[in-house]
């Protein structure tokens, strides 16, 4: 194991941050912490790198106790802050070679590293630009590079995608799997649900500081009754379609909002043919008709009767 | 691990305009602004003899000793009045004219008649109440004693100074002096924002970059060190280039200890530094309240040893005088007004123990809040 957490409790007065959480992390996969905001997942990282005392719990990292001095430890830890963490007065290349230079003191390994990250994460025209001139996505960018130019096992990023425009989290996103193929284990700890099911190959869904849930994502689905969720838009339905739409077989529940019918169904076959021969009985008009598996948020859903975002 | 954290530290605090402006450039700009405006100073500090009138009238002619007064008053090199003697209306044309001070008659009572208040307008004023007073003594005495009369007058006359004025030193007082050396103090604490953002970069619980530091395996109060080294290199070269810019383009007279002299300003720029770095270790708010900290500190230093309103010194000294012990800014002036002025070098090395004890006291508090490993929260 790359990450063991065992019962990690960490109370701010009354209030309780993590609550027992357990969870571990093996090499070369990309571990996804998915929670909403305020659920705890940055409060379980700042634990594991020591920056925070907790109340109760052990951490072992790369199979020794984590402490504030255990250099060895964070030699192999690259670190990217939910909030970005660079020098204003350094350049993009010098912020990156000051963050590397505190990992690798060879000065020819070093300028390499550097311009591999550089090149990494795209920022090869701004190598000479100052923090304060780069958009929020190449500052993103930057911060990435920073944590990860010294090419560590295990990297831990904390929401790396906060306010970042849809092509450079595109980006991002391809740059983490990427530094996963080349054999990085990665914890990555997001309140966007598609950006973790995209790219992590297990998740621990997180709330109010405890594990919810833990698994692929095809088993976090597995998880729920929802098997299916059928979505029609039309303005033809009655209150007598809808009663009689919830007497077909493996419907969980039928809502009808504005003209858009959102049809619920448990696992079973043949449900969407059921509501199209219904549709099509009832002679219902409709424009559109889609159906959609279960998301993550449907198991967060299901599970703490809350949607994720909430 | 040293030359790398020091010499990026170097470029971030040399790119860091705010904090180059307010150590460097604020002190040069106040500087040259004292210099223009203190520049009569000096001069201002040579009495001019006053001119006075006194109305001649049966009274005064009668009035032998006050004549005599006035007459002692106005004669020789150390004189305090021109006197002018006149009628009532022609003392009055010249007092309207402004070619007097004030003019005396000597009616029933001794009057002087002045246009404004003023140090000349007090001079008169005190001579006169000098004068009724020793003549309110001699009747006493008089009166009680008649047969001793020729005694009273002769010591009347024969005043002597008790007072013997042995000087310790070859250097002349000079009084705007102070005013540039709590500049130079002020300055020196001025490196506060140096110190503070160096605490503010390492302290996890209090910015993003210091949880980044914190997370690198790097030692950190050695990270702390090497940056602080950076800083305080800084700030004395910057403090030495003040120095400079006063003595060579201001003019402005450190005496013949040069040596001491920039000693002193290196460990004031190294006491101001740390006590920025123990101020900004201690609030454990934002930034600019730092800052405000920072500049409240220094401001009330620099108020308290003079540098705004110069009797303030004095005030401190005589009715708290405690408050002079521990201000570090008035600490520092006062070893830099010591070096010039006095010969002998007790008095400088009281203050500058003092400084040492501070600076000692900063470093060790800043030290037991930064040693923290973890956090309670960030």
């Amino acid at each position: 194991m790359v990450i063991k957490v065992k019962n990690l409790v960490k109370r701010y007065g009354e209030l309780i941050a993590l609550d027992h959480l357990s969870f571990s992390v093996r090499e070369g996969e990309i571990f996804g912490l998915l929670g909403p905001n305020g659920s705890g997942k940055t409060t379980a990282i700042n634990c594991i790198l020591s920056l925070l005392k907790f109340d109760k719990g052990e951490i072992e990292i790369f199979d020794k106790p984590m402490t504030p001095e255990a250099y060895d430890i964070k030699r192999n830890i690259g670190i990217v802050m939910q909030n970005v963490a660079v020098y204003n007065e350094l350049s993009v290349y010098e912020n990156i070679d000051y963050f590397c230079g505190l990992y690798v003191k060879d000065k020819n390994l070093r300028k390499e590293l550097v311009d591999e990250a550089i090149e990494f994460v795209d920022l090869d025209d701004y190598r000479k630009f100052y923090p304060k001139k780069l958009s929020g996505g190449l500052l993103r960018r930057l911060n990435i590079a920073c944590g990860i130019a010294h090419k560590p096992e295990l990297i831990i990023l904390d929401e790396p995608t906060v306010a970042v425009d849809p092509q450079s989290r595109n980006k991002i996103l391809e740059g983490i799997k990427e530094l996963n193929r080349k054999g990085a284990t990665i914890i990555y700890t997001s309140h966007y649900m598609e950006e973790v099911e995209q790219i992590c190959s297990r998740i621990m869904i997180i709330d109010k500081g405890r594990a919810i849930a833990t698994g692929t994502k095809e088993e976090l689905k597995a998880m729920i009754t929802l098997g299916e969720k059928i979505t029609v838009e039309s303005y033809d339905v009655s209150e007598e379609h809808l009663k009689k739409l919830r007497n077909l077989p493996n419907i969980v529940s039928v809502e009808y909002k504005g003209h858009l019918l959102e049809i619920r169904s448990s696992k079973g076959k043949n449900n969407l043919e059921n509501v199209l021969e219904f549709i099509k009985k009832e002679n219902i008009q409709f424009g559109k008709i889609y159906s959609e598996l279960p998301t993550l948020n449907d198991v967060f859903l299901e599970i703490t009767g809350k949607e994720l975002r909430d | 691990m040293f030359a790398h954290i020091f010499n990026y530290r170097l470029k971030c605090l040399l790119r860091d305009k705010s904090t180059i402006f307010w150590t460097i450039a604020f002190p040069l700009i106040l500087a040259t602004f004292f210099r223009l405006a203190f520049s009569n100073l000096g001069s201002q500090e040579v009495f001019k003899v006053i001119d006075i009138a006194v109305v001649y009238d049966l009274q005064y002619q009668e009035d032998q000793y006050f004549r005599l007064a006035l007459d002692e008053a106005s004669t020789g090199d150390s004189r305090l009045f021109n006197i002018t003697v006149a009628t009532a209306e022609d003392a009055q044309k010249l007092l309207d004219e402004n070619l007097i001070k004030g003019y005396i008659t000597v009616d029933t009572q001794i009057k002087l008649v002045v246009k404004e208040s003023g140090l000349s307008q007090n001079i008169i004023k005190s001579f006169i109440d000098n004068y009724l007073q020793t003549v309110a003594a001699a009747s006493t005495i008089l009166r009680n004693n008649p047969s001793n009369q020729q005694e009273v007058i002769k010591s009347l006359a024969d005043r002597e100074n008790y007072i013997k004025e042995v000087s310790g030193t070859d250097a002349e007082p000079k009084t705007m002096l102070n005013y540039f050396y709590s500049l130079i103090a002020m300055a020196c604490f001025y490196g506060g924002f140096f110190g503070m953002r160096e605490t503010t970069d390492i302290q996890a619980n209090i910015s993003t970059l210091a949880a980044r530091i914190n997370v690198a395996p790097v030692h950190k109060l050695k990270a702390f060190l090497y940056s602080l080294c950076a800083a305080l290199l800084i700030h004395s070269i910057e403090m030495l280039a003040l120095l400079g810019f006063m003595h060579y383009v201001l003019k402005i007279d450190f005496g013949y200890r040069a040596g001491f002299v920039v000693l002193t300003t290196i460990i004031g720029s190294i006491a101001g530094v740390l006590m920025g770095a123990l101020i900004s270790a201690t609030v454990k708010k934002s930034e600019g309240l730092k800052v405000a900290a920072i500049l409240t500190i220094s401001m009330l230093g620099s108020f308290l040893t003079g540098m705004m309103f110069q009797d303030m010194k004095y005030i401190v000294a005589q009715n708290v005088p405690v408050l002079s012990y521990i201000n570090p800014i008035n600490l520092l002036t006062d070893a830099l007004y010591s070096l010039y002025y006095y010969d002998n070098l007790s008095r400088y090395f009281l203050n500058m123990a003092f400084l040492s004890v501070f600076t000692i006291l900063a470093t060790f508090g800043t030290y037991l809040i930064l040693r923290r490993r973890k956090y309670a929260s960030l």
